[in-house]
């Protein structure tokens, strides 16, 4: 399973990528591995305020659909909107191409306390 | 939990398994399940479904047994030919299973269940189980004979809903012309320990392995039941646009007088299948509403998903008979109104 060391995670298996007070969140290898084929996102619209631990986004796979938990507070900056037409991104490119949404954090120390590579791998057992 | 002859297959080939019916099967392999549904629909896909049940039903009095027990008329085939049929609650014709019957050769029948009502299927007729004997590889898709015939050619003229005795090399299989996906293909009894060889020659013909994940979405796009969701408990044949089923110029069978008065009366409710608009799929259990008409819903989803072909929604869903052809309705899917019509069955036609 690809855990990459520079993100950082949430138990709710979303990955982070913290650049300043820009947090990029997208859903961890694992994530999409046990949710199967992707073929519907819904994707929060720019501009919406999220709140961490709150439900703002859906994962629909053939098998089932998943909340997409915000990992930080914050507005909603920029959307992947190529995940309307091409949700399979999140399946084949989780950490690249198939990034969900960026937040613009109102709060940045709660990123101190997501999770690093090696405590999330220990949460998923690998 | 039981396994099937073919799981140490599934695992080197790096299934992801999951429980169905008692039965530990595979979900997907390594290509997931878009990429099953898609080879089934151009090429061709091999389904371990051992986890059906078969029972064998024999000797004088097996004909007269089934044709007094299920809906449908076994005096419409013959031997060597397959019949599908329901067995009904005696009290109000709900469908306690629905079954494929295989007219094996005269007094001979396997007939095989959903996994889960075997027990029911050997209450009412009787018969022994030979579920366990046997794995049943479905080999389904437009090349699927083709493809099959470089390894088991008798098996691969076996015509559609015909069943034939068969030897691959050397081992005595039934055949049968039968399937789950809408596609042309047949399903092959083989015993166990002969399975792993089959199932190696058949993959290694071409043919790629496909999960149960697949196998929903194929019968949903199909428009065919699946137990559990469109039939069960209170839902007789005629509420799921199943008459054809029923073998109404037979004297009797098991649920007759429930059905009669159904039939009488006319359906309170219809299977009917839902194209909604955009990706996002329907589920099970939503909300149905006619278009415009909010609050009131009129109905329920039972199978729902993102059709793989179409590329959009599509939804089977208990409705007023009434309603016609091309109706605008919404689907309440947790929350939010998809915005779809009511359509033909099948959603996806045979390629």
């Amino acid at each position: 399973m690809n855990v990459p060391a520079q993100l950082r995670y949430s138990s709710d298996h979303e990955w982070v990528r913290i650049e300043g007070n820009r947090a990029t969140i997208g859903i961890t290898d694992y994530a999409q591995d046990a949710l199967g084929d992707v073929v519907y996102v819904q994707l929060p619209s720019v501009g919406t305020n999220v709140v961490a631990g709150a439900s703002f986004s859906e994962v629909e796979s053939t098998k089932s659909v998943s909340d997409v938990y915000a990992p930080v507070s914050g507005t909603v900056s920029a959307v992947n909107e190529a995940l309307t037409s091409t949700p399979e991104q999140l399946n084949s490119d989780p950490y690249g191409t198939g990034w969900v949404c960026v937040i613009e954090m109102s709060d940045p120390a709660e990123a101190d306390t997501l999770l690093d590579a090696a405590a999330y791998l220990e949460l998923i057992g690998a | 939990m039981q396994y099937s002859p073919l799981d140490n297959t599934h695992r080197s080939l790096g299934a992801k398994m999951v429980p169905f019916g008692g039965w530990d099967m595979p979900l997907q392999y390594a290509g997931g399940t878009l990429t099953e549904h898609l080879e089934c629909r151009r090429g061709a896909v091999v389904f371990d479904v051992s986890h059906l049940g078969t029972v064998r039903v024999q000797g004088p009095d097996a004909f007269a047994l089934l044709q007094d027990c299920l809906t449908n008329d076994l005096r419409k085939v013959s031997p060597g030919r397959a019949q599908y049929t329901h067995l009904l609650d005696e009290s109000d014709g709900s469908v306690l299973d629905d079954i494929i019957v295989w007219w094996v050769r005269d007094d001979v029948f396997d007939v095989m269940p959903n996994a889960s009502n075997t027990d029911r299927v050997t209450d009412a007729l009787g018969g022994s189980e030979t579920t366990h004997e046997r794995a049943i590889l479905a080999v389904q898709g437009p090349s699927a004979r083709s493809l099959l015939a470089t390894t088991f050619p008798e098996a691969a003229n076996v015509g559609r809903f015909r069943v034939s005795e068969l030897s691959w090399q050397g081992v005595a299989c039934t055949v049968a012309g039968t399937g789950y996906t809408g596609e042309d293909g047949v399903e092959i009894a083989v015993p166990v320990g002969a399975a792993p060889a089959l199932w190696d020659a058949i993959t290694a013909a071409g043919v790629h392995p496909a999960g149960l994940g697949a196998r929903d979405t194929l019968r949903l796009e199909a428009g065919l039941p699946l137990h559990g969701h469109e039939l069960g408990p209170g839902i007789t044949p005629l509420q799921a646009g199943l008459g054809w089923v029923v073998g109404w110029d037979k004297p009797a069978f098991r649920g007759r007088e429930a059905l009669e008065r159904e039939r009488t009366q006319g359906v309170h409710r219809l299977l009917r299948g839902i194209a909604t608009e955009g990706r996002r799929p329907p589920r099970a259990e939503c909300p149905v509403l006619v278009a415009g008409v909010a609050g009131v819903a009129v109905g329920s989803t039972t199978s729902g998903n993102f059709s793989p072909v179409l590329e959009h929604g599509v939804a089977l869903a208990f409705l007023p008979p009434d309603l016609a052809d091309g109706t605008e309705m919404s689907v309440d899917v947790r929350g939010t109104m998809l915005p779809g019509r009511i359509v033909r069955l099948p959603f996806v036609k045979k390629a």
